[in-house]
């Protein structure tokens, strides 16, 4: 094995660049090949199975932004389960079906005229990952994670949100086994429209709290 | 049926929550090594108790350590205001940071 | 920063750190960083290594790489280090099997 990094699979390393493609290189990477090896050898030494492995991935891709945006739609229709989401968002989500594979907590955060919520983890990257799936690239870097806490309405403002001065802005840093969903407010002019209609609406970042929902650009992350 | 046995339980050590809501706490300022959940940031903070999270969940720093079956404690949503986090703090003064701290970094005030 | 902070205050703790602008970006995992975050997940399922000790785990990598190495490339060392102390494998089986794996893979995209 060469003991250089940069021998295999270099462009793997490289989506810390915004514009650089993702390129796939014909052999896989170092760090590819150490995944797989750490994984072979704990299946020979049958600490876990490749079944683990594959049913987990199955979970992993069951898990997206539409779990969430469901709940989102779901509190904005029905008022009593808003009430019980509120009190306890796992139970709430699981009422729905959406099961908690991680053993975290969720605490909704509801946005209103006078609260606005962010999440952010500021020592690594905790996420509702049973509800949102996997967290985005920017959410796991250094910029996103170092300024939430102490810059939010300069953050929020380059995600081209402008939160007004008597607006309080809460930002919820997660550490422990607690998660957090932000509930957004209900745009105005959907009172009209179903269920499913709103949950098209409800965004990935929404739920994230960096911009907020509205009518125009649903809903495709 | 004596009803006296109900009213004379005594709860373990560390069963119930030492802090309730409302309750103003300061953030330990001790600075250990080895593994923390505590960012830097809120040592020696002063905040107030939102919320207490039932149940008590594992210590993540014991955690860390692979004991899996370490000490449960209370964990409990604080509220800092973020001009007491961060003195030059640029938006509006009633702008705040919630977090979950576990009861083994919160003291009393 | 203080000697005492050399010690005491973890690399990955960076919250109110100076830091530049927000980048949007992101990108659609690869399979084997799909893996990757299974494999994180069953090692903690199956209490072998739970997500604190992976968290602790990636913090020992120490700042410079920890500043220098992607997400999942993180993880798959702080796995591979846990697995040498807990004794799941040594650092000669592992150097072996990835011998094994890159001479299997090198005429092959992607392994699996």
């Amino acid at each position: 094995m060469s003991s250089d990094p940069h021998s295999h699979g270099h462009g793997h390393s490289h989506y810390h660049d915004a514009h650089e493609a993702i390129v796939s290189d014909d052999a896989p990477g170092y760090y590819e090949i150490m995944e797989t090896a750490v994984r072979e050898l704990l299946i020979a030494k049958g600490l876990i199975t490749a079944n683990d492995i594959r049913h987990q991935i199955e979970v992993l891709d069951s898990r997206t932004p539409a779990l969430g945006a469901a709940v989102v739609a779901r509190a904005w229709t029905d008022p009593a389960f808003k009430g019980r989401l509120l009190e306890n968002g796992r139970a709430g989500c699981e009422e729905m079906g959406i099961s908690f594979y991680d053993d975290t907590q969720l605490i909704v955060l509801e946005n209103t005229e006078s609260v606005h919520n962010l999440i952010v983890c500021t020592l690594c990257s905790c996420y509702p990952r049973p509800v949102l799936g996997l967290p985005p690239d920017w959410y796991k870097l250094k910029p996103y994670r170092a300024r939430a806490v102490i810059e939010p309405r300069k953050v929020l403002a380059e995600f081209g949100t402008i939160i007004p001065d008597d607006v309080e802005v809460r930002v919820s840093d997660s550490t422990a086994v607690i998660r957090y969903l932000v509930l957004p407010r209900r745009p105005a002019g959907t009172e009209g429209c179903t269920e499913e209609q709103l949950a098209a609406l409800v965004t990935r970042d929404a739920m994230i709290g960096v911009i907020p929902v509205t009518l125009n650009d649903g809903a495709a992350q | 049926m004596d009803t006296s046995a109900l009213s004379a339980i005594r709860p373990a050590l560390f069963e119930r929550p030492s802090f309730t809501v409302g309750d103003r706490v300061r953030v330990s300022k001790r600075a250990p090594i080895g593994h923390y959940r505590v960012p830097i940031y809120l040592r020696g903070i002063a905040g107030s108790i939102v919320r207490v999270i039932e149940p008590a969940f594992v210590d993540n720093e014991e955690e860390g350590y692979g004991r899996n079956a370490g000490n449960k404690r209370h964990y409990y949503r604080v509220a800092f205001a973020m001009p007491d986090l961060w003195p030059d703090y640029a938006g509006s003064p009633n702008d705040e940071l919630q977090i979950e701290i576990i009861e083994t970094w919160l003291e009393q005030i | 920063m203080s000697v005492e902070d050399f010690v005491s205050r973890l690399p990955n703790d960076i919250g109110g750190a100076a830091a530049g602008p927000v980048d949007r970006v992101e990108h659609e995992l690869e399979p084997w960083e799909k893996r990757c975050h299974a494999l994180a997940d069953v090692l903690d399922f199956r209490k072998l290594i739970n997500t604190e000790e992976k968290r602790k785990g990636v913090e020992a990598l120490g700042e410079s790489l920890i500043g220098k190495l992607p997400y999942y490339e993180r993880w798959i060392v702080a796995f591979a280090n846990i697995g040498f102390t807990k004794g799941f494998f040594t650092p000669t089986e592992l150097a072996e099997k990835m011998a094994e794996v890159e001479a299997r893979t090198a005429d092959h995209p992607k392994p699996l």
